[in-house]
This record gives C-alpha cells, sequence and structure tokens, in this order.
C-alpha cells in the first residue's frame, strides 16, 4: 500500500480504524516530497516541522475529524498564521500573516494536516506558474511541461504525490486548467459558496477558493468542509451546505447536457475533441439527453475577462505601496518616490501588465469604451446561462483547449491567455464548475472535461463526475 | 488602427515606473491585447448601465453588533517595513515651508 497514491477519504478512513497513524502518513509525505521535490518545484514553503507536531497532536485525540491525517498543500495566496505567505511575489516574499484563512482554519479543525504553501503564478496572473517571482514549477506527467496555472503548484503537488489533496483558487480558470493539466479532479465552486476571508484578493467579483484532488468523492468532501457562511466575508451565501460526499452516491434525477457546436472547437487540439466526444458517448450510453448548444456570447468572453479581471486587479493591488507589507524599496527620497520604488521593483512583469491594463480600461475617457462594454458583455454572459440552465442541467466542455503545452512555449501574452477559454465564463456567471480527468493523449498528458451548472449545484456536478469517473477509464494512479 | 495609449499618463496613475526596455515592451504588448479586446465593439447592447449587478444577487448580512477583541496592534503591524511605538513610519508627507 503507497501512502502517497491513496485519496484523502481512504487515508481519513485508515486512521480512524486505526490501521496508520497519522505520523506514518506525514513521514511518508515528507519522504515523498524530498525525493520529487528537485524535478517538480511545487512548493515555496514546506512545513516538516508543524506537520508533524500536528500528526503527532492528532494522533493522540481520541475524536478525530473527518479529514485526520490527510496531509493538504494549500496554495501560497492563502493565508496562513506565522506562515509565510508570498503569493510568489517578491512584493510579499517576507510577509508572515498574524491570521489564517478561513478555509485553512476548516480544514484544520477537522484534522487535516498542512503540509506546505504551494507555488502559483504571481498573485494568481497567469496560466503556467512559469509567472512565480522564485521558480516555475513542473508538470509530473512530463517535466518538460507547465503544471498549469496559476494554482500549478497545488495540481503537481496533489498528482506527483507530495499532498493528498490541496486548495487552490480559480479567478479565471486557476483550479482547473491546472487540474486538467496534472490529471486531477477540480472544482471552482459557486461564487459565494466559499469564504475568501484570508485569499490575497486578485478580481474580487471572480475569485473563489477550490479543491484540487484525487478524486470526487474527496473533492465533494473538501468542499463540503470548506463552504458555508463566515461572520468573517459578508459575500458568503447563507445558504445551507448540503452533506455533499453522501448526497452524490444518490441517482441524478435528470440528466439533460448541452454540448458544444462543432465550430466552436474549431482550433483546438484533436485528442482534446476526440476525448470530448467519446465523454459525451459515454454519458449517452448512461441515459443522458444530450443537446447542441450555441454560446454567441463566449466568443467575447476572453475579451471581457481580460478587461474586467485586470481592471480588478489594479485596484485590489493598490495597497503594496511600501507601507504595510513587508517590501519597501531600500532608496526613495519622499513618499511618492517610495511608491514607485517599491511597486516597480516588487511586481513581476505580468502583474504589471495586468495593472497598467486594468488602469487603462478605468481611466477617464476609456472607462465606457472598455470596462462598461466588458461589463455588459458579462452581463450577456450570464444571460446566455441562464437560458441555457433552463432547459439543461449541464453544461459540458474541453477544459482547456490542448493538454499541457512546454515550458517557455507561449511567451506572447495574448496566446497565453487563450489558454481560458472554456473557464473563464464560469467566473464572469458566478456558476460551479468542475474538471474531470477524461483520457490521456499519446504523450500520456492528462485531458480534462469540464462540468458547469446553474448556481449552488455542487451536489448534481459531484453525481456527475462520480458517474463519469467510474465510467470513464483514466490512470490517474499510474503516475504515482 | 492601433489604439492610443498613453503610457506615461497610465504610470503615473498606477504608480509605477517602467525602464526604457520594458516600456517599449509592455507598450506593444498592450497595444495588441488592447486590439484583441476591441472585439468587443461588435457587440450591440441595449443594456442599461443600471442593470449591471453582481452575477449573484446577495442581500446584505447584518450581524451582532458585539464587541469583540481584535487582532493586537504588535501582531497586526509585525509585517510593516517600518515601524515605530504603534505606528507605521513612512517618509514626510508635508513639507516645511
Amino acid at each position: 500500500m503507497r501512502l502517497t497514491s491513496l485519496s484523502a477519504t481512504k487515508l481519513s478512513t485508515l486512521i480512524k480504524k486505526k490501521e496508520i497513524k497519522a505520523e506514518e502518513i506525514v513521514l511518508a509525505y515528507l519522504e515523498k516530497i524530498k525525493e520529487s521535490e528537485k524535478d517538480l518545484a511545487a512548493f515555496i514553503t514546506i512545513l516538516e516541522e508543524r506537520a508533524l507536531a500536528s500528526a503527532k497532536s492528532i494522533d493522540q485525540k481520541r475524536e478525530k475529524g473527518k479529514l485526520a491525517g490527510v496531509p493538504v498543500a494549500v496554495k501560497d495566496n492563502i493565508l496562513t498564521k506565522g506562515i509565510r505567505t508570498t503569493c510568489a511575489s517578491k512584493m510579499l516574499e517576507n510577509y508572515v500573516p498574524p491570521y489564517s484563512a478561513t478555509v485553512v482554519n476548516k480544514l484544520e479543525k477537522e484534522d487535516a494536516i498542512i503540509i506546505g504553501k504551494t507555488n502559483l503564478d504571481e498573485f494568481g496572473m497567469g496560466s503556467s506558474t512559469e509567472n512565480s517571482a522564485f521558480f516555475p514549477t513542473r508538470n509530473p506527467w512530463d517535466l518538460k511541461r507547465v503544471p498549469g496555472g496559476s494554482s500549478g503548484g497545488s495540481a503537481a503537488a496533489v498528482a506527483g504525490g507530495e499532498a493528498a489533496a490541496s486548495l487552490g483558487s480559480d479567478t479565471g480558470g486557476s483550479v482547473r486548467q491546472p487540474a486538467a493539466f496534472c490529471g486531477v479532479v477540480g472544482l471552482k465552486p459557486t461564487y459565494s459558496r466559499v469564504s475568501r476571508y484570508g485569499l490575497v484578493a486578485f478580481a474580487s467579483s471572480l475569485d473563489q477558493i477550490g479543491p484540487l484532488t484525487r478524486t470526487v468523492e474527496d473533492n465533494a468532501l473538501l468542499t463540503q468542509i470548506i463552504a458555508g457562511q463566515d461572520s468573517q466575508d459578508s459575500t458568503v451565501s447563507s445558504q445551507p451546505v448540503p452533506d455533499y460526499r453522501e448526497e452524490m452516491q444518490r441517482e441524478l434525477s435528470s440528466l439533460k447536457a448541452a454540448y458544444l457546436k462543432n465550430m466552436v472547437l474549431e482550433g483546438i487540439d484533436p485528442e482534446v475533441k476526440e476525448t470530448y466526444y467519446r465523454t459525451l458517448s459515454v454519458l449517452e450510453e448512461e441515459g443522458a439527453e444530450l443537446r447542441e448548444m450555441d454560446f454567441p456570447s463566449w466568443e467575447y468572453a476572453l475579451a471581457c475577462y481580460y478587461l474586467i479581471a485586470p481592471s480588478e486587479a489594479s485596484s485590489n493591488l493598490a495597497r503594496y505601496d511600501g507601507v504595510r507589507y513587508s517590501f519597501r524599496h531600500p532608496r526613495y527620497s519622499n513618499l511618492k518616490e517610495m511608491y514607485l520604488n517599491t511597486r516597480s521593483e516588487g511586481f513581476g512583469q505580468e502583474v504589471k501588465r495586468r495593472i497598467l491594463l486594468g488602469t487603462f480600461a478605468l481611466s477617464s475617457g476609456y472607462y465606457d469604451a472598455y470596462y462598461l462594454k466588458a461589463a455588459q458583455a458579462r452581463k450577456l454572459i450570464c444571460q446566455e446561462f441562464e437560458k441555457a440552465f433552463e432547459k439543461v442541467d449541464f453544461i459540458l466542455t474541453p477544459t482547456t483547449p490542448e493538454p499541457a503545452f512546454l515550458i517557455g512555449e507561449k511567451e506572447d501574452p495574448v496566446a497565453m491567455y487563450l489558454s481560458d477559454i472554456f473557464t473563464v465564463t464560469a467566473n464572469l456567471a458566478g456558476i460551479p464548475a468542475l474538471t474531470i480527468p477524461a483520457g490521456l493523449s499519446q504523450n500520456n498528458l492528462p485531458i480534462g472535461i469540464q462540468i458547469m451548472a446553474n448556481f449552488f449545484q455542487e451536489t448534481c456536478i459531484f453525481k456527475l463526475a462520480f458517474l463519469l469517473e467510474k465510467k470513464v477509464k483514466f490512470g490517474n494512479n499510474e503516475l504515482n | 488602427m492601433n489604439p492610443k495609449i498613453d503610457l506615461d499618463h497610465i504610470c503615473t496613475l498606477a504608480n509605477l515606473k517602467l525602464t526604457r526596455e520594458d516600456k517599449k515592451l509592455l507598450e506593444s504588448q498592450m497595444i495588441k491585447i488592447i486590439k484583441w479586446v476591441n472585439k468587443l465593439e461588435e457587440l450591440e447592447f441595449d443594456i442599461f448601465k443600471g442593470e449591471l449587478d453582481a452575477s449573484v444577487s446577495l442581500s446584505l448580512p447584518f450581524r451582532e453588533d458585539k464587541i469583540k477583541p481584535s487582532l493586537p496592534t504588535e501582531e497586526a503591524l509585525a509585517s510593516s517595513p517600518e515601524k515605530s511605538e504603534g505606528f507605521i513610519k513612512v517618509p514626510k508627507v508635508i513639507e516645511e515651508k
């Protein structure tokens, strides 16, 4: 039995049955991290001592939580009290937060063990984890390739056996795209489902925290734990959180799913397309009622996203000016110069590009032509989803237009932005979306399929994903 | 047609300073991105500004106005680069005449 390839659910069951100790699990994972980190570089901070201490105290406990002894990796833009949280930026290289994010507290309350903080594209801005100020992370399936981004470290850690599950954040696909590239399950929950207290803000109308896991069941369990009201975040919905893990075992009462017109799929990788159609036919065999649908507004989704997200980012990142958060440029003669030097030195190229783009879109004389236009396009996208969900329960798409690309392959920012073509719409509309590994390319690279549903329909998404997981052959554990 | 971007002005608004090389590169990349997002111009809208609300409608939640302990000053300021006697220190803002 290889501990580093078991699911989180399985690990916590073993602990509860007293067949294994949390300390043994943590030691096995730390050993695996030692062995793989030189190749993967998934972690910015590894919490060896802290994880071992937590494991020992969990082993002493009589009543154990739902995630007892499960090593979880946390994206390094989610605050962990007393543990450096860098956002993979020089700006926050030495920032030690004075409190933990609600999601971290919730995981630890269920006796999960935070094993480390994972690498990302600086402040979540990117689709490859190459934009980290420290180092790029590599894809465990092929070390020459990117793990996706921005939660690339979280995806690589789970796929590479360095953590049993992880948390990421998703603003335009940052959980789902790396999950697809690394062959794991990733969810962006409904906007407002999960507390963002302690998530470093990138684009506040789009950001959501979501889990990356080896199985659908694990994903349901983690979502259940992190979701729900929080007195520290007024943007969280008061809707009760269902027992996703229990509910997903029940059959779907209705399986009407929309698929994309062939025309929309022009230009995407043929193997991705093939996997998409194969998954659709599996669903059909399961009695799904499939219908082709057209989403004309999606053509504008990326342009809309790349105006709204940078606009919000330019405002959110204004707080990094050398006053409050760890980094201040050593040379300045007045306040203005301190701001300028700190920000120019502290931010990387992609972050600067997005701040400038957002500042431009919001600036006087351009606001109506850019930001307002994007907000209108967003409304159009929302309306299209609304109409679609009157007719179907799900919308299925590929998660990404191609499998993991090579490190350094996409130097042109626009080419990189195109990676998010299928994922940004769910963020713009606020609906939940999950990616599930559905096949391997001839090069042995994972291919993901995305399931989208209406607001707060996570239960239905898990049900369908659970069904697909059983039917679609995907050798996830072969990697380990 | 290339969109006109006054990068110096945008940099001033964003509190960023670019090297000459970065400026050249970022300017060309931004022009490319702006041209790309200009695709939105094709869309015809009859949506009023007032209708552009958030994607998920939420009512403003209230909680009891109870005093709870907050973060101690020392902890709250721990990560700021320069501090003194419970305050953050910044360069002088008001000049003497």
